[in-house]
């Protein structure tokens, strides 16, 4: 699906989805090296197991990515992403796939440009929501 | 547990430069293709912040430490940017990060620690890049 139009963006419209996934150790692993998260939780099966999880677990910040670049496709460009904010509510695992979507809440004009405000989200495969947030996208 | 006494506090600054190679590689980790972020005139995602953000700012270790979180339980509740313009290939920019704010809730799973930080970003001008705002939780041992 397209971008948003600034001409005929309107409030309840959908964003494009953008599916991310099946998410594996080894992206993990990858991600916690290239953003600098020392957090064993992530990438070592002990070490999440003692500390009381089922086993290594997704973070939160690439979930966050993934809606990065549902956020630029949406907006046409990297500069169309003004605000964005992300609540880690429940945990992302290996395996699940990740859909990101989003919902326009508002439409408003400041200096000449359209911002629109969005819901966003990810649900995995059951449709679990993962993380919520929110996303301003400035429209030209 | 955190004291309301830290709230205000600077807790570190640190200083990142953004390189091509950095930014693609922190791409290719999201699986994210776009061409813009590749290359000698590339820009940053927008979740690239954090991928600098953590190691400039480990300097404040110490005072991090006073605030007295359990380590052991802490998660990353929510994360916020707000964006000036978009991060370029070969910038430095400077960082002040701040205790934003400190506060508890009690469940049925006993008391939850907040603490927010808020870190801002200038660039060699002295402009404000981003705002970052992040939230973590500790469960109180």
């Amino acid at each position: 699906m397209a971008a948003l139009e600034a001409r005929n963006v309107k409030v309840g419209q959908e964003l494009p989805s953008l599916v991310k996934g099946p998410i594996t150790k080894d992206e993990l692993k990858a991600y916690g090296a290239a953003s600098g998260d020392p957090n064993p939780i992530h990438i070592d099966e002990e070490f999440a197991k003692n500390a009381g999880y089922p086993g290594v677990f997704a973070h939160g910040m690439l979930s966050m990515g993934y809606l990065g670049e549902f956020l630029v496709e949406a907006g046409g460009a990297p500069e169309a992403v003004r605000k964005f904010r992300a609540r880690f509510a429940k945990l992302t695992w290996p395996g699940d796939v990740l859909t990101c979507k989003g919902i326009v809440t508002a439409v408003r004009e400041e200096g000449g440009a359209r911002l629109v405000d969005c819901d966003i989200w990810t649900e995995n495969q059951a449709g679990e929501r993962k993380i919520t947030g929110s996303a301003t996208l400035t429209l030209r | 547990m955190p004291s309301k006494d830290m709230i205000g506090r600077v807790l570190s600054t640190g200083s990142a430069t953004i390189t091509a190679e950095h930014v693609a590689a922190f791409a290719d980790a999201l699986g994210d293709r776009n061409p813009r972020y590749r290359g000698p005139g590339a820009v940053a995602p927008p979740t690239y912040p954090i991928a600098f953000m953590i190691e400039a700012m480990s300097g404040g270790m110490e005072t991090f430490l006073e605030l007295g979180l359990n380590f052991m339980t802490l998660v990353h509740g929510e994360q916020e940017f707000e964006y000036t313009r978009l991060l370029k290939v070969g910038e430095t920019l400077s960082l002040v990060g701040r205790i934003g704010d400190i506060y508890e809730k009690t469940g049925s799973s006993g008391t939850l620690d907040f603490v927010t930080m808020e870190t801002e970003a200038k660039d060699e001008a002295g402009e404000v890049v981003f705002y970052s705002r992040n939230v973590l939780i500790s469960r109180r041992a």
